[in-house]
């Protein structure tokens, strides 16, 4: 199980290292040294990484006990995915305070909350209180959105 | 005496009534976000960066220079309590305090720690002020070869001595120097690395970078993994004060903490972890009971705490006099100079001077408001503790995607944030340490400047570097602190000759 992790993460580091030195060759010269120099950097590295993974695994993990890496809840990954994906699409029309208290509302879901309305009403408070900090206290500027003419 | 009128004039700066308030906000927020359990002060610092945004740049840095230090004390009261270290250089700190709580002496622990951080801090302070103005004649003299090899130095220290695997390291570094080179290139004004797409030519901003690898990225871990494992909140129980006895075995490690955190910090080799780690095996080393290490030993909590503070005092004088920062932390502080278009280093003490001292001042009294502010508020800091999981990452990530969509309105610094989670959940995954990533984004910028200058200036020659009598020995040193452990790790495994294979650690 951990091998397949393992061997599936060198390729990916190998896969990414082929994307990033092809795109180091857009630049002009001057510009493209130090892309060269990081590419070739992080090719070598993909290569070491794929092959210690090959090899035996990582050197020197210290495992930690909690951590169960065989039982992954792809669910709580999930709805916090989408949780913060939703909050991209819809800030811009909702507005902040709505948005957020979606995605706290969902990222609690997540983390095995089952008390809806609580997380609700939490996540509103949250959101409604961090919007006045900042937009009135320090002055930045947040999309007010539905809730604009309140 | 010119560094003492130097102080005076920066107290000045430091005393003002606003000022005053930034720096007691900059604490209290600091310590507030920082005692949150999974928010290490590297992701403080991060998200509060866009807090600061709107005063001017003295304010807003000693606001900032608080946030730190309350992040950093922040970190420790979540170790002892929850025995969950945010970050390494807690680690020690919740061995022995963690204990001491569980034994019904968290009062004591966490004053021995308040108080520690106070000493150490207040001293490594006034060393700051004693050590910078000698770093900044010596700093002054580098050209961009000097700065070019120091900055490899840094890179190499803090990706290799650091993690558990060198090659793991270097690959996070790499990682975050091409994040660094994403964007219009300062000299020639060339788009790199773009793909086209207009909302990258301004580069990834360090808050996306840093708020998406700590806070999306750990959440994600969290959720993915850790779901079901449950914290256990120690109760504070009987007097918060020390007796006699925790008073008399404190103060002599408080002393020798501070004296093992400020150098090793300022060395682009420190970070704290390696301090802390020394001040707790010389506090075991020296007690007259060391059969108490392990079971909760105060000194075990007062050196490491003391070590932990200077050390990131010694790292602010090393970013401050040359511009260098050997943290991911200090990075992110790095990167909140720069929104004020400012670099620090040696030109900062000549052309800014009252904003250099006034930081310098506030961080003595930035010392005094954290032990005011802390010993009293204990209380709520353990309510913070207490707030359900759910609840809590809920909160963080609001604050989170606030900072990252406050920078300019758009929508694809949240996609951005989310991808960078999504790298920070899988290096999360397979222990690649986040923090080379940030320094490497940081810091790679002004590195590929100065090779580019010190290139110009040569006229191509490569041998600038090792010619120049500065630049060489900083770059023999970094190659012996890149040999020197293999080295000595073979050495070892000679020795050990006969056992199979390492075991695994």
């Amino acid at each position: 199980m951990v091998s397949i992790a393992l061997a599936t993460l060198g390729i990916f580091v190998v896969g990414s290292t082929q994307d990033i030195s092809a795109g180091a060759g857009y630049s002009q010269v001057g510009p493209r040294a130090f892309p060269y120099l990081i590419g070739t950097g992080l090719m070598i590295l993909g290569g070491i990484l794929a092959w210690q993974a090959v090899s035996g695994g990582w050197r020197n993990v210290p495992m930690d006990d909690e951590t169960n890496h065989d039982a992954p809840d792809w669910v709580a990954f999930a709805i916090l995915s989408t949780g913060v994906i939703l909050h991209m699409a819809s800030i811009a029309w909702a507005g902040f305070v709505l948005a957020s208290t979606f995605l706290f509302t969902l990222v609690a879901r997540g983390f095995g909350s089952r008390r809806l309305f609580r997380d609700i009403i939490v996540g509103l408070i949250v959101a409604t209180i961090a919007f006045f900090i900042f937009t009135r206290g320090l002055g930045l500027n947040l999309p007010s959105g539905l809730l604009g003419g309140l | 005496m010119e560094t003492f009128n130097a102080l005076i004039a920066g107290f000045g700066v430091a005393m003002t009534m606003q000022n005053l308030m930034l720096g007691f906000i900059g604490v209290t927020l600091g310590t507030l976000v920082g005692v949150l359990p999974g928010v290490g002060p590297a992701l403080t610092v991060a998200l509060l960066l866009p807090a600061t945004a709107s005063f001017d740049p003295t304010g807003a840095l000693i606001m900032f220079a608080g946030i730190y230090y309350g992040a950093m004390y922040g970190g420790s009261t979540t170790s002892i309590l929850l025995n969950t270290p945010g970050e390494s250089a807690t680690i020690m700190t919740a061995l022995e305090g963690n204990k001491m709580a569980k034994n019904g002496r968290a009062g004591p622990a966490l004053s021995t720690s308040a108080i520690g951080s106070f000493v150490a801090g207040s001293i490594s302070v006034v060393m700051l002020t004693v050590v910078a103005p000698l770093v900044v004649d010596v700093a002054i003299k580098f050209g961009p070869a000097e700065y070019f090899a120091v900055m490899i130095l840094a890179f190499v220290t803090v990706s290799t001595l650091l993690g558990a695997s060198m090659a793991r390291g270097l690959a996070s570094l790499f990682f975050g120097l091409w994040i660094g080179l994403i964007g219009i290139d300062g000299q020639t004004g060339q788009p790199r690395f773009t793909m086209g797409i207009p909302e990258l030519l301004d580069g990834i901003d360090v808050v996306v970078a840093a708020v998406g690898l700590f806070a999306v990225g750990e959440t994600l871990y969290l959720a993915t993994y850790l779901n079901k494992a449950e914290d256990k909140l120690e109760q504070v129980k009987g007097s918060i004060w020390m007796s006699k006895s925790d008073w008399s075995r404190s103060w002599k490690p408080w002393l020798r903490g501070t004296v093992l955190g400020f150098p090793i910090g300022a060395m682009p080799a420190g970070g704290s972890e390696i301090p802390t780690f020394l001040s707790y095996s010389v506090e075991k080393k020296l007690s007259k009971n060391p059969e108490e290490f392990g079971k909760g030993a105060i000194e075990g909590v007062a050196g490491p705490e003391a070590a932990n503070n200077a050390s990131s005092t010694g790292t602010l004088a090393m970013l401050l006099t040359i511009g260098l920062p050997t943290s991911a932390t200090a990075a992110i502080v790095l990167a909140a100079f720069q929104q004020y278009g400012l670099q620090p280093g040696p030109l900062l003490f000549e052309t800014q001077p009252l904003l250099v001292w006034g930081l310098i001042a506030s961080m003595y009294i930035g010392n005094v408001l954290l032990l005011i502010l802390n010993l009293p508020l204990v209380g709520l800091w353990i309510k913070l503790l207490s707030i359900p999981r759910p609840l809590l990452y809920g909160g963080i990530l609001i604050f989170a995607t606030l900072g990252a969509y406050g920078l300019r309105n758009s929508w694809f610094d949240l996609l951005l944030l989310y991808i960078i989670g999504l790298i920070g959940f899988l290096m999360r995954r397979y222990d690649i340490p986040v923090a080379p990533t940030i320094v490497g984004m940081i810091l790679g910028p002004i590195a590929e400047q100065q090779l580019r200058r010190a290139l110009s200036i040569s006229q191509g020659d490569m041998s600038i570097f090792v010619t120049k009598p500065i630049s060489a020995s900083i770059l023999l040193l970094t190659v012996a602190l890149v040999i020197g452990p293999l080295l000595w790790k073979r050495h070892l495994a000679k020795r050990a000759g006969a056992l199979p294979e390492a075991a695994p650690t």
